[in-house]
Protein backbone atom coordinates (compact mmCIF):
# COMPACT_ATOMS: atom_id res chain seq x y z
CA UNK A 1 0.00 0.00 0.00
CA UNK A 2 1.84 3.15 -0.62
CA UNK A 3 1.49 6.41 0.61
CA UNK A 4 3.86 8.29 -0.62
CA UNK A 5 5.63 12.07 0.71
CA UNK A 6 1.72 13.61 0.23
CA UNK A 7 0.63 10.94 3.11
CA UNK A 8 -0.95 11.70 5.91
CA UNK A 9 1.13 14.40 8.10
CA UNK A 10 -1.20 15.25 10.48
CA UNK A 11 -0.09 14.20 13.95
CA UNK A 12 -2.79 11.80 15.39
CA UNK A 13 -4.19 12.08 18.86
CA UNK A 14 -3.65 9.60 21.14
CA UNK A 15 -5.36 6.52 21.08
CA UNK A 16 -7.94 5.74 23.35
CA UNK A 17 -10.09 2.33 23.39
CA UNK A 18 -11.68 1.54 20.12
CA UNK A 19 -13.84 -1.67 19.58
CA UNK A 20 -11.85 -5.15 19.68
CA UNK A 21 -10.57 -6.49 16.32
CA UNK A 22 -13.41 -9.08 14.75
CA UNK A 23 -13.42 -12.36 14.41
CA UNK A 24 -12.06 -13.07 10.66
CA UNK A 25 -15.04 -15.83 10.13
CA UNK A 26 -17.82 -13.43 10.93
CA UNK A 27 -16.46 -10.76 8.42
CA UNK A 28 -17.72 -12.43 5.28
CA UNK A 29 -20.72 -13.86 7.30
CA UNK A 30 -23.61 -11.48 5.30
CA UNK A 31 -26.55 -12.54 7.59
CA UNK A 32 -25.19 -11.62 10.69
CA UNK A 33 -24.24 -8.01 8.93
CA UNK A 34 -28.17 -7.79 7.44
CA UNK A 35 -29.21 -8.84 11.17
CA UNK A 36 -27.01 -5.95 12.28
CA UNK A 37 -28.13 -3.46 9.35
CA UNK A 38 -32.11 -4.25 10.69
CA UNK A 39 -31.30 -3.01 14.44
CA UNK A 40 -29.67 -0.16 13.25
CA UNK A 41 -32.35 0.97 11.49
CA UNK A 42 -34.42 0.71 14.68
CA UNK A 43 -31.69 2.95 15.70
CA UNK A 44 -29.39 0.45 18.09
CA UNK A 45 -26.23 2.19 18.76
CA UNK A 46 -25.10 -1.36 19.99
CA UNK A 47 -25.79 -3.35 16.84
CA UNK A 48 -24.07 -0.06 15.40
CA UNK A 49 -20.59 -0.56 16.88
CA UNK A 50 -20.56 -4.09 15.91
CA UNK A 51 -21.24 -3.41 12.52
CA UNK A 52 -18.19 -0.63 12.69
CA UNK A 53 -16.32 -4.07 14.49
CA UNK A 54 -17.23 -6.47 11.42
CA UNK A 55 -16.97 -4.32 8.29
CA UNK A 56 -14.60 -1.07 8.92
CA UNK A 57 -11.20 -3.16 7.98
CA UNK A 58 -13.06 -4.31 4.22
CA UNK A 59 -14.51 -1.07 3.63
CA UNK A 60 -11.16 1.29 4.63
CA UNK A 61 -9.41 -1.05 2.50
CA UNK A 62 -11.65 -0.54 -0.38
CA UNK A 63 -11.02 3.59 0.16
CA UNK A 64 -7.33 2.98 0.74
CA UNK A 65 -7.20 1.35 -2.63
CA UNK A 66 -8.66 3.96 -4.70
CA UNK A 67 -7.88 6.97 -2.33
CA UNK A 68 -3.91 5.94 -1.88
CA UNK A 69 -3.91 8.47 1.03
CA UNK A 70 -4.88 7.34 4.84
CA UNK A 71 -5.89 10.92 6.06
CA UNK A 72 -8.86 11.05 2.87
CA UNK A 73 -9.27 7.15 3.45
CA UNK A 74 -10.41 8.12 7.15
CA UNK A 75 -12.13 10.81 6.23
CA UNK A 76 -14.28 8.89 3.49
CA UNK A 77 -14.89 6.09 6.11
CA UNK A 78 -15.92 8.41 8.64
CA UNK A 79 -18.61 9.87 6.60
CA UNK A 80 -19.67 6.70 5.18
CA UNK A 81 -20.36 5.45 8.32
CA UNK A 82 -22.35 8.53 9.49
CA UNK A 83 -24.15 8.04 6.30
CA UNK A 84 -25.09 4.25 6.87
CA UNK A 85 -26.60 5.26 9.96
CA UNK A 86 -28.18 7.76 8.47
CA UNK A 87 -29.54 5.91 5.26
CA UNK A 88 -29.98 2.48 6.76
CA UNK A 89 -33.54 2.34 6.63
CA UNK A 90 -33.25 2.52 2.65
CA UNK A 91 -31.05 -0.34 2.73
CA UNK A 92 -33.72 -3.32 2.43
CA UNK A 93 -35.11 -1.45 -0.49
CA UNK A 94 -31.95 -2.30 -2.64
CA UNK A 95 -32.08 -5.86 -1.99
CA UNK A 96 -28.25 -6.26 -2.67
CA UNK A 97 -26.34 -7.77 0.07
CA UNK A 98 -25.64 -5.52 2.94
CA UNK A 99 -21.87 -6.00 2.43
CA UNK A 100 -22.52 -4.77 -1.11
CA UNK A 101 -24.58 -1.86 -0.06
CA UNK A 102 -22.24 -0.58 2.75
CA UNK A 103 -19.09 -0.96 -0.28
CA UNK A 104 -20.85 0.66 -2.79
CA UNK A 105 -21.37 4.00 -0.27
CA UNK A 106 -17.68 3.94 0.50
CA UNK A 107 -17.15 3.61 -3.34
CA UNK A 108 -19.23 6.67 -4.31
CA UNK A 109 -17.43 8.56 -1.51
CA UNK A 110 -14.51 7.88 -2.41
CA UNK A 111 -14.64 8.15 -5.87
CA UNK A 112 -16.37 12.25 -5.29
CA UNK A 113 -13.68 12.87 -3.15
CA UNK A 114 -11.11 12.47 -5.55
CA UNK A 115 -13.07 14.60 -8.49
CA UNK A 116 -13.43 17.45 -6.09
CA UNK A 117 -12.80 20.30 -7.91
CA UNK A 118 -9.01 21.74 -7.08
CA UNK A 119 -8.06 18.33 -6.02
CA UNK A 120 -6.33 16.30 -8.21
CA UNK A 121 -3.35 13.28 -7.45
CA UNK A 122 -0.43 15.26 -7.99
CA UNK A 123 2.44 13.88 -10.87
CA UNK A 124 4.16 12.34 -7.73
CA UNK A 125 1.24 10.24 -6.73
CA UNK A 126 0.28 9.28 -10.32
CA UNK A 127 3.89 7.87 -10.27
CA UNK A 128 3.78 6.12 -7.43
CA UNK A 129 0.35 4.68 -8.56
CA UNK A 130 1.89 3.43 -11.74
CA UNK A 131 4.46 1.65 -9.89
CA UNK A 132 1.51 0.29 -7.42
CA UNK A 133 -0.29 -1.35 -10.10
CA UNK A 134 0.15 -4.95 -11.94
CA UNK A 135 1.26 -4.85 -15.51
CA UNK A 136 -1.44 -7.63 -15.47
CA UNK A 137 -4.85 -8.14 -15.52
CA UNK A 138 -5.97 -11.15 -13.82
CA UNK A 139 -4.70 -14.44 -15.27
CA UNK A 140 -7.09 -17.53 -15.79
CA UNK A 141 -6.53 -18.77 -12.06
CA UNK A 142 -8.72 -15.28 -10.76
CA UNK A 143 -9.99 -16.61 -7.56
CA UNK A 144 -12.93 -14.00 -6.62
CA UNK A 145 -14.26 -15.76 -3.62
CA UNK A 146 -16.61 -19.63 -3.33
CA UNK A 147 -19.75 -18.00 -3.97
CA UNK A 148 -21.38 -18.81 -7.15
CA UNK A 149 -21.77 -15.14 -8.51
CA UNK A 150 -17.93 -14.52 -7.40
CA UNK A 151 -17.54 -17.92 -9.78
CA UNK A 152 -19.50 -16.01 -12.35
CA UNK A 153 -17.91 -13.40 -12.68
CA UNK A 154 -14.03 -14.72 -12.68
CA UNK A 155 -15.78 -16.95 -15.20
CA UNK A 156 -17.48 -13.91 -17.68
CA UNK A 157 -13.87 -12.25 -16.95
CA UNK A 158 -12.17 -14.63 -18.35
CA UNK A 159 -13.97 -14.39 -21.75
CA UNK A 160 -13.09 -11.18 -21.73
CA UNK A 161 -10.01 -9.87 -23.82
CA UNK A 162 -7.04 -9.43 -21.46
CA UNK A 163 -7.47 -5.10 -22.50
CA UNK A 164 -10.84 -5.15 -21.43
CA UNK A 165 -10.44 -7.08 -18.61
CA UNK A 166 -7.57 -4.86 -17.23
CA UNK A 167 -9.37 -1.65 -18.01
CA UNK A 168 -12.11 -3.14 -15.81
CA UNK A 169 -10.24 -4.31 -12.85
CA UNK A 170 -7.83 -1.24 -12.85
CA UNK A 171 -10.95 0.96 -12.70
CA UNK A 172 -13.44 -0.41 -10.00
CA UNK A 173 -10.30 -1.45 -7.53
CA UNK A 174 -8.45 1.91 -7.91
CA UNK A 175 -10.90 4.09 -8.74
CA UNK A 176 -9.02 4.92 -12.15
CA UNK A 177 -10.97 7.94 -14.78
CA UNK A 178 -10.80 7.37 -18.25
CA UNK A 179 -7.94 9.59 -18.65
CA UNK A 180 -6.05 7.89 -15.83
CA UNK A 181 -6.31 4.70 -17.36
CA UNK A 182 -4.80 5.74 -20.64
CA UNK A 183 -2.11 7.15 -19.26
CA UNK A 184 -1.15 4.11 -17.34
CA UNK A 185 -2.06 2.12 -20.10
CA UNK A 186 -0.18 4.11 -22.80
CA UNK A 187 -3.10 3.96 -24.80
CA UNK A 188 -5.23 6.76 -26.50
CA UNK A 189 -8.42 7.94 -24.37
CA UNK A 190 -10.94 6.56 -26.94
CA UNK A 191 -9.45 2.85 -27.65
CA UNK A 192 -9.61 2.85 -23.38
CA UNK A 193 -13.39 3.92 -23.74
CA UNK A 194 -13.97 1.70 -25.51
CA UNK A 195 -12.17 -1.71 -24.17
CA UNK A 196 -14.61 -0.46 -21.25
CA UNK A 197 -17.42 -0.35 -23.05
CA UNK A 198 -17.38 -3.79 -24.99
CA UNK A 199 -15.86 -5.12 -22.11
CA UNK A 200 -19.01 -4.23 -19.59
CA UNK A 201 -21.59 -5.44 -22.30
CA UNK A 202 -19.73 -8.61 -22.99
CA UNK A 203 -19.58 -9.15 -19.30
CA UNK A 204 -23.35 -8.35 -18.52
CA UNK A 205 -24.36 -10.93 -21.85
CA UNK A 206 -22.28 -13.51 -20.09
CA UNK A 207 -23.49 -13.65 -16.69
CA UNK A 208 -26.94 -12.75 -17.73
CA UNK A 209 -26.54 -15.92 -19.71
CA UNK A 210 -25.20 -18.07 -16.43
CA UNK A 211 -28.19 -16.72 -14.41
CA UNK B 1 -32.53 14.98 -17.42
CA UNK B 2 -34.02 11.60 -18.28
CA UNK B 3 -32.07 8.82 -20.31
CA UNK B 4 -34.34 7.30 -22.32
CA UNK B 5 -32.53 4.86 -24.13
CA UNK B 6 -32.02 1.96 -22.92
CA UNK B 7 -28.95 1.26 -24.04
CA UNK B 8 -27.63 4.03 -22.76
CA UNK B 9 -29.42 3.60 -19.45
CA UNK B 10 -27.38 0.22 -18.93
CA UNK B 11 -24.39 1.70 -20.46
CA UNK B 12 -24.43 4.68 -17.51
CA UNK B 13 -25.28 2.67 -15.16
CA UNK B 14 -22.67 -0.10 -15.66
CA UNK B 15 -20.26 2.84 -15.69
CA UNK B 16 -21.40 4.31 -12.81
CA UNK B 17 -20.99 1.40 -10.65
CA UNK B 18 -17.49 0.64 -12.38
CA UNK B 19 -16.62 4.40 -11.43
CA UNK B 20 -15.37 5.95 -14.68
CA UNK B 21 -18.57 7.55 -14.73
CA UNK B 22 -17.23 11.08 -13.89
CA UNK B 23 -17.51 14.98 -13.70
CA UNK B 24 -20.82 16.71 -14.90
CA UNK B 25 -21.88 12.87 -16.17
CA UNK B 26 -21.77 11.64 -12.39
CA UNK B 27 -23.33 14.51 -11.06
CA UNK B 28 -26.37 14.73 -13.77
CA UNK B 29 -26.84 10.87 -13.55
CA UNK B 30 -27.21 10.79 -9.32
CA UNK B 31 -29.71 13.35 -9.78
CA UNK B 32 -31.71 11.08 -12.30
CA UNK B 33 -31.02 8.34 -9.74
CA UNK B 34 -32.95 10.14 -7.67
CA UNK B 35 -36.87 10.13 -8.80
CA UNK B 36 -35.77 6.79 -11.59
CA UNK B 37 -36.35 3.53 -9.65
CA UNK B 38 -35.75 1.44 -12.47
CA UNK B 39 -32.42 3.44 -13.17
CA UNK B 40 -31.24 2.61 -9.57
CA UNK B 41 -32.69 -1.25 -9.85
CA UNK B 42 -30.05 -1.03 -13.28
CA UNK B 43 -27.28 0.29 -10.85
CA UNK B 44 -28.23 -2.19 -7.97
CA UNK B 45 -27.77 -4.75 -10.64
CA UNK B 46 -24.51 -3.98 -11.58
CA UNK B 47 -23.19 -3.35 -8.39
CA UNK B 48 -23.89 -6.94 -7.27
CA UNK B 49 -22.52 -8.24 -10.54
CA UNK B 50 -18.94 -5.92 -9.87
CA UNK B 51 -19.34 -7.18 -6.08
CA UNK B 52 -16.93 -10.26 -5.98
CA UNK B 53 -13.97 -8.28 -6.97
CA UNK B 54 -14.44 -6.32 -3.50
CA UNK B 55 -12.50 -9.58 -2.26
CA UNK B 56 -9.28 -9.10 -4.39
CA UNK B 57 -8.38 -6.30 -2.14
CA UNK B 58 -7.02 -7.31 1.61
CA UNK B 59 -8.67 -5.52 4.18
CA UNK B 60 -6.82 -2.71 6.46
CA UNK B 61 -7.62 -1.65 10.37
CA UNK B 62 -8.39 1.78 9.88
CA UNK B 63 -7.28 3.48 13.38
CA UNK B 64 -9.59 4.12 16.32
CA UNK B 65 -9.81 7.76 15.56
CA UNK B 66 -12.13 6.79 13.26
CA UNK B 67 -14.47 5.14 15.03
CA UNK B 68 -14.20 7.39 17.61
CA UNK B 69 -15.14 10.80 14.60
CA UNK B 70 -17.88 8.74 13.55
CA UNK B 71 -20.09 8.85 17.30
CA UNK B 72 -18.90 12.63 17.27
CA UNK B 73 -20.62 13.49 14.33
CA UNK B 74 -23.43 11.72 15.07
CA UNK B 75 -23.65 13.46 18.25
CA UNK B 76 -23.16 16.45 17.47
CA UNK B 77 -23.71 16.85 13.65
CA UNK B 78 -25.72 20.13 12.91
CA UNK B 79 -27.56 17.79 10.12
CA UNK B 80 -29.57 15.86 13.05
CA UNK B 81 -30.13 16.02 16.60
CA UNK B 82 -28.18 14.02 18.69
CA UNK B 83 -29.20 10.29 19.65
CA UNK B 84 -29.72 11.60 23.37
CA UNK B 85 -32.72 13.54 22.39
CA UNK B 86 -33.36 11.20 19.25
CA UNK B 87 -37.31 9.47 19.83
CA UNK B 88 -36.63 6.66 17.72
CA UNK B 89 -33.77 5.53 19.80
CA UNK B 90 -36.34 5.01 22.61
CA UNK B 91 -38.25 2.96 20.57
CA UNK B 92 -35.79 0.35 20.71
CA UNK B 93 -37.13 -0.20 23.88
CA UNK B 94 -39.53 -2.57 22.92
CA UNK B 95 -43.17 -4.41 24.33
CA UNK B 96 -41.03 -7.32 25.65
CA UNK B 97 -39.28 -4.92 28.05
CA UNK B 98 -42.44 -3.14 29.76
CA UNK B 99 -44.08 -5.88 30.51
CA UNK B 100 -41.49 -7.26 32.40
CA UNK B 101 -40.63 -3.49 33.37
CA UNK B 102 -43.79 -3.47 35.68
CA UNK B 103 -43.26 -6.95 37.19
CA UNK B 104 -39.70 -6.21 38.36
CA UNK B 105 -40.79 -2.28 39.15
CA UNK B 106 -43.49 -3.61 41.44
CA UNK B 107 -41.32 -6.61 43.01
CA UNK B 108 -38.58 -3.90 43.46
CA UNK B 109 -41.02 -1.60 45.34
CA UNK B 110 -42.58 -4.14 47.29
CA UNK B 111 -38.82 -5.25 48.43
CA UNK B 112 -37.17 -1.66 48.79
CA UNK B 113 -37.20 -0.11 52.02
CA UNK B 114 -38.55 2.74 51.51
CA UNK B 115 -39.80 5.02 54.46
CA UNK B 116 -43.41 5.65 54.50
CA UNK B 117 -44.48 8.23 52.18
CA UNK B 118 -41.44 8.35 50.09
CA UNK B 119 -41.81 7.10 46.46
CA UNK B 120 -38.73 5.40 45.11
CA UNK B 121 -37.49 5.89 41.18
CA UNK B 122 -37.16 2.60 39.62
CA UNK B 123 -35.25 2.30 36.25
CA UNK B 124 -35.56 -1.23 34.21
CA UNK B 125 -32.54 -1.16 31.48
CA UNK B 126 -33.17 -3.58 28.50
CA UNK B 127 -30.34 -4.21 25.98
CA UNK B 128 -30.27 -4.34 22.41
CA UNK B 129 -33.16 -6.76 22.52
CA UNK B 130 -35.43 -4.98 24.60
CA UNK B 131 -34.49 -7.59 27.38
CA UNK B 132 -34.15 -6.37 31.13
CA UNK B 133 -31.11 -6.31 31.95
CA UNK B 134 -30.59 -4.43 34.54
CA UNK B 135 -32.56 -2.41 37.33
CA UNK B 136 -31.13 1.18 38.88
CA UNK B 137 -33.56 2.34 41.50
CA UNK B 138 -32.89 5.18 44.30
CA UNK B 139 -35.51 6.62 47.28
CA UNK B 140 -36.87 9.69 45.75
CA UNK B 141 -36.09 13.32 48.03
CA UNK B 142 -33.66 11.00 50.18
CA UNK B 143 -32.61 12.97 53.38
CA UNK B 144 -28.44 12.64 52.55
CA UNK B 145 -26.54 11.45 49.65
CA UNK B 146 -28.94 9.36 47.42
CA UNK B 147 -27.96 5.89 47.34
CA UNK B 148 -28.60 3.81 44.05
CA UNK B 149 -29.36 0.47 44.21
CA UNK B 150 -27.83 -1.45 41.56
CA UNK B 151 -28.87 -5.22 40.60
CA UNK B 152 -27.10 -6.78 37.62
CA UNK B 153 -28.98 -9.78 35.68
CA UNK B 154 -27.71 -12.78 34.33
CA UNK B 155 -23.86 -12.72 34.16
CA UNK B 156 -22.62 -10.08 31.73
CA UNK B 157 -19.07 -10.04 30.77
CA UNK B 158 -17.03 -7.11 30.41
CA UNK B 159 -14.55 -6.81 28.17
CA UNK B 160 -10.78 -5.98 29.79
CA UNK B 161 -9.45 -2.63 29.37
CA UNK B 162 -13.15 -1.18 29.19
CA UNK B 163 -15.73 0.11 32.17
CA UNK B 164 -19.37 0.73 32.27
CA UNK B 165 -20.61 3.83 33.04
CA UNK B 166 -24.07 5.04 34.26
CA UNK B 167 -25.55 7.94 32.81
CA UNK B 168 -28.68 9.86 33.94
CA UNK B 169 -30.73 11.39 30.97
CA UNK B 170 -31.74 14.49 32.16
CA UNK B 171 -34.64 14.81 29.20
CA UNK B 172 -35.14 17.49 26.80
CA UNK B 173 -32.12 18.74 24.86
CA UNK B 174 -30.11 18.28 28.38
CA UNK B 175 -26.61 15.92 28.10
CA UNK B 176 -26.12 13.02 29.78
CA UNK B 177 -24.89 13.25 33.13
CA UNK B 178 -22.43 10.79 34.70
CA UNK B 179 -23.54 8.98 37.84
CA UNK B 180 -19.78 6.86 38.08
CA UNK B 181 -18.87 3.59 36.81
CA UNK B 182 -20.07 0.48 37.84
CA UNK B 183 -19.06 -3.47 37.74
CA UNK B 184 -21.00 -6.85 36.50
CA UNK B 185 -21.67 -7.83 40.55
CA UNK B 186 -25.91 -8.93 40.83
CA UNK B 187 -25.90 -6.65 43.49
CA UNK B 188 -24.49 -2.54 44.12
CA UNK B 189 -24.74 0.46 45.59
CA UNK B 190 -23.77 3.92 44.69
CA UNK B 191 -22.95 6.75 46.31
CA UNK B 192 -23.64 10.10 44.50
CA UNK B 193 -23.59 13.85 44.72
CA UNK B 194 -26.17 15.64 46.80
CA UNK B 195 -26.44 18.12 44.34
CA UNK B 196 -27.98 15.83 41.63
CA UNK B 197 -31.18 14.86 43.50
CA UNK B 198 -33.31 17.45 41.96
CA UNK B 199 -32.13 16.11 38.37
CA UNK B 200 -32.49 12.32 39.22
CA UNK B 201 -35.98 12.75 40.34
CA UNK B 202 -37.13 14.45 37.49
CA UNK B 203 -35.08 12.22 34.92
CA UNK B 204 -36.24 10.49 31.96
CA UNK B 205 -34.25 7.91 31.84
CA UNK B 206 -30.49 6.15 32.59
CA UNK B 207 -27.98 4.73 30.11
CA UNK B 208 -25.13 2.55 30.47
CA UNK B 209 -22.48 2.66 28.12
CA UNK B 210 -19.24 1.12 27.34
CA UNK B 211 -16.01 3.76 28.20
CA UNK B 212 -12.21 3.01 28.17
CA UNK B 213 -10.98 2.20 31.44
CA UNK B 214 -11.05 4.54 33.87
CA UNK B 215 -14.89 5.81 32.10
CA UNK B 216 -15.52 8.42 29.34
CA UNK B 217 -12.74 11.03 29.05
CA UNK B 218 -14.98 13.45 27.46
CA UNK B 219 -17.53 13.68 30.05
CA UNK B 220 -19.90 12.53 27.65
CA UNK B 221 -20.86 8.88 26.69
CA UNK B 222 -18.27 8.02 24.06
CA UNK B 223 -18.89 4.31 23.47
CA UNK B 224 -21.42 1.79 22.60
CA UNK B 225 -24.50 2.05 24.99
CA UNK B 226 -25.57 -1.40 26.18
CA UNK B 227 -28.92 -0.85 28.52
CA UNK B 228 -31.05 1.63 29.11
CA UNK B 229 -34.14 2.30 30.63
CA UNK B 230 -37.23 4.80 31.55
CA UNK B 231 -37.18 6.00 35.22
CA UNK B 232 -40.85 5.26 36.59
CA UNK B 233 -41.72 6.49 40.02
CA UNK B 234 -43.14 4.13 42.26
Amino acid sequence: MCCGAKAATRSAPAERWHPPEPHPLLVADNDAIAELMARCALRDQHAFARLYRLTSAKLYGVAIRILRREDWAEEVLQESFVNIWNHIAEYSATRSAPMTWMTAIVRNRALDWLRRPNLERGNEDYDLLVESLPDQGPGPDLVLGHSRDAAALAECLRQLSGDQRQTIMLAYAHGLSHGELAQHLKQPLGTVKTWIRRGLERLKGCMDGRS
Amino acid sequence: MKYRNQQLREALASEYALGTLQGRARRRFERSLKDDPQLRALVNRWQDRLAPLDAVGQPVHPPARVWRRVQEQLQTGRRRRGLWSNLPFWRTVGLASVAGALALAVSLATLSPARHGAETMVVVMSDAEANPAMTVSWPMQPRGQPRLRVRVMGHPEMASGTAWELWLLPGGEHKPVSLGLIGTEPMQELTVPRSLVPMMDGAYGLAMSVEPAGGSPTGQPTGPVLYKGQCIPL
